[in-house]
């Protein structure tokens, strides 16, 4: 039974007013609030052209009047309203392709912006009330967001009976190297879950997961209140619920200026990705299995771009990083991975690489310690920023001139050197840690 | 007169004697109550210890950055450090309850003295616990953010927070214990004003270029670190 009390009352009139449906697509607007529209035409369209028969719902996720977003701008519950309400006329502009049921649409608006956390459990709860069959997530601030890649998202879960669906795109040379290095490789490693993109702004998950996620007691843990996707796709992975990778083609870069402080992105994703490795210790310490996860359509593609990336300052920021924070870096990691790292510092910008073995028992001991609590476990991850900017100057240098073939079969060495590690991280996990007298 | 010297020193040997067979079974009453202190300031310490590997205290000390600091200070482990603390606690109060039994009067007066100032001595120590607990996590942060966000002078900013909450708990810990009260108060008042005028009159003079950066970079003037690198996600 799902717990629907903390859905607001004038919510719950809604759903009452919307009955049961087969499909439910969401739309977060809690980075993008005065742009949705092009992402309630994308999901109109995808009704209308692809589940003509089926009974469907739209739900928004955003922050009431005048409320300031993240990005500075102001949540304007008129827009928001205005934008769902208008559906109903954009279907006269479409002969011949109509869909033969009501298109519901719920909003669900909180008074502050609601954690991403929050956001979800909402839409999980709604999507238990309505008994939806098939659900996504999409976010306004995807640009390329098209009827296609709704469907597609929706398509396995309805039809194919996945429970889990994760996007796969089309990603630019130097974009997302949090997923490539650290993020896919180590959960792969560790979980056998060969999911690429863990932490998306796009999903499809199927009732059952829904109910399930729902139930778990782990809404009030910051991991999951500050970035809940990636817990949604490994808890689906280690649950046995069938979980799938879908192309939706190419992934919107972020607007200059606009993008997320790197030690954020640190904290929630990593933060997330530890979190996952404490609580499901049971599932990943004794097993190696890598179960593959089926992919519909392309598989993850790679362009090549020219790039204006300062590599020397960030190779600065690696060097004084490594330096100031040696007491602090010294109890997390092991005192040889410690050493090799600090010999690291002292080399020419030129000659510097970062050994992806070392890369990996750096990260294994951060994940260690992180279960030992040797430190505070948010400083523990934000002493992980300079480690993570000497890997990405590192990769930068080592990939400036390679193909997008190359690049992918140097990542795939690099799972395979997380996979060779996986004894050093449960010998590391296991080791009983004495605080000296 | 050679009978009022031996009436004298007859006075003298059986008040002696009198002084000695009622000192005697008190001085073995105190050496029983020492023993007695001993063991059960013994069993309290082994209880205290196992209490508080229970509850992992010496994790949380770890986590606080209070045990680097006993560390440097060649002490040993929270956990320890506290059964220790109880075990002397226990067997010092013992000890002086002993010595009251052999009602020296000036000696009972310390006594009593001891035993009302033990509270404050208590609240001195949580409080210089909780300074240092405090000053090691908030020096941390700001360290890690200031290292980050690519700040040059990251570690002098720590050592600041630290040195004044440092201070701050100290000032607290000796006006708890009632030491040199006025002395204390504007010796804090001092160092406190002196470092805040020093810290205002060195950013005005010397760090007129990293305002002018900082304006610029809140303001959008410059390019945001985060620009500079490659997108995370």
């Amino acid at each position: 039974m799902a717990d629907d009390t903390f859905l607001a009352d004038d919510l719950l009139r809604q759903l009452m007013s919307v009955g049961e449906v087969d499909l439910l697509v969401a739309i977060s607007s809690l980075d993008a609030p005065n742009s949705i529209s092009p992402a309630v035409n994308a999901i109109e369209q995808a009704f209308r052209q692809y589940f003509v028969r089926q009974r469907v719902v739209i739900v928004n996720i955003g922050a009431s009047d005048k409320e300031d977003s993240p990005d500075g701008n102001q949540v304007d519950d008129n827009v928001v309203a205005a934008d769902l309400g208008n559906l109903a006329v954009k279907n006269v502009h479409l002969p011949g392709i109509a869909s033969l049921r009501t298109i519901h649409r719920v909003s669900a608006s909180f008074s502050s912006p609601p954690s991403p956390g929050i956001a979800l459990r909402t839409i999980l709860a709604i999507a238990d009330l309505l008994r939806a069959r098939a659900c996504a997530v999409v976010s306004p601030a995807t640009s390329n967001l098209t009827p296609d890649s709704i469907a597609n998202l929706l398509r396995p879960i309805y039809q194919e009976k996945f429970d889990f669906v994760a996007p796969l795109y089309t990603r630019q040379k130097y974009q997302g190297l949090l997923v490539r290095n650290l993020l896919y490789p180590m959960s792969r490693a560790v979980f056998g879950c060969g999911i690429r993109e863990l932490f998306s702004d796009e999903l499809g998950f199927s009732g059952r997961l829904a109910a399930s996620c729902l139930n778990q007691e782990v809404w009030q843990e910051e991991a999951i209140r500050a970035r809940p996707e990636g817990w949604m796709a490994i808890s689906a992975f280690s649950s046995d619920f069938r979980c799938c990778q879908v192309f939706l083609g190419e992934k919107s870069q972020p607007r200059k200026g606009s993008a997320k402080d790197i030690v954020e992105v640190l904290r929630q994703t990593v933060g997330t990705l530890l979190w996952c490795l404490e609580s499901q210790q049971s599932f990943w310490l004794d097993r190696d299995k890598l179960q593959p996860v089926p992919t519909i359509g392309t598989a993850h593609e790679l362009t090549s771009e020219t790039t204006d990336l300062d590599r020397h300052r960030i190779f600065e920021m690696f060097q004084s990083g490594v330096t100031e924070l040696e007491p602090i870096l010294s109890s997390i990691l092991d005192p040889e991975t410690h050493s090799e790292i600090k010999s690291l510092v002292s080399l020419e910008e030129a000659k510097f690489r970062f050994r992806s073995d070392l890369w990996v028992r750096t990260l294994y001991d951060f994940a260690a310690s992180y279960h030992h609590a040797v430190i505070n476990r948010n400083h523990l991850i934000q002493a992980l920023t300079p480690l993570y900017r000497g890997m990405t100057h590192s990769f930068l240098a080592e990939h400036a001139d390679s193909s997008p073939a190359e690049m992918e079969a140097a990542n795939e060495m690099l799972c395979v050197e997380f996979e060779l590690q996986k004894a050093y991280l449960r010998e590391k996990w296991k080791a009983k840690v004495e605080v000296k007298s | 007169m050679r009978q009022i010297i031996l009436q004298g020193l007859e006075q003298v040997y059986s008040k002696l004697v009198h002084m000695i067979a009622e000192f005697l079974p008190r001085f073995l009453v105190m050496l029983i109550i020492f023993l007695f202190g001993l063991l059960v300031a013994f069993v309290l310490k082994y209880i205290l210890r196992v209490l508080l590997r229970l509850t992992k205290l010496d994790r949380v000390s770890e986590q606080s950055g209070a045990t680097r600091v006993l560390r440097m200070a060649h002490l040993p482990s929270m956990s320890e450090l506290l059964s220790r603390s109880i075990f002397w606690v226990t067997w010092v109060g013992f000890i002086l309850v002993g010595l009251s039994v052999l009602e020296i009067a000036s000696l009972q007066e310390q006594i009593s003295r001891f035993f009302r100032f033990l509270p404050e001595v208590f609240v001195a120590i949580l409080i210089m616990f909780l300074g240092v607990a405090i000053a090691n996590f908030l020096s941390r942060t700001v360290l890690l953010a200031a290292v980050n966000a690519g700040h040059p002078s990251a570690k002098i900013l720590s050592w600041s927070i630290r040195f004044v909450i440092w201070i701050l708990a100290i000032t607290m810990t000796l006006e708890e214990l009632g030491l040199a009260r006025q002395t204390v108060i504007s010796a804090f008042s001092i160092v406190f004003g002196a470092t805040m005028l020093g810290l205002a009159i060195a950013f005005g003079l010397g760090g007129q270029d990293l305002a002018r950066k900082s304006l610029e970079r809140y303001f959008g003037g410059t390019k945001k670190e985060e620009d500079k690198e490659p997108p995370p996600l």
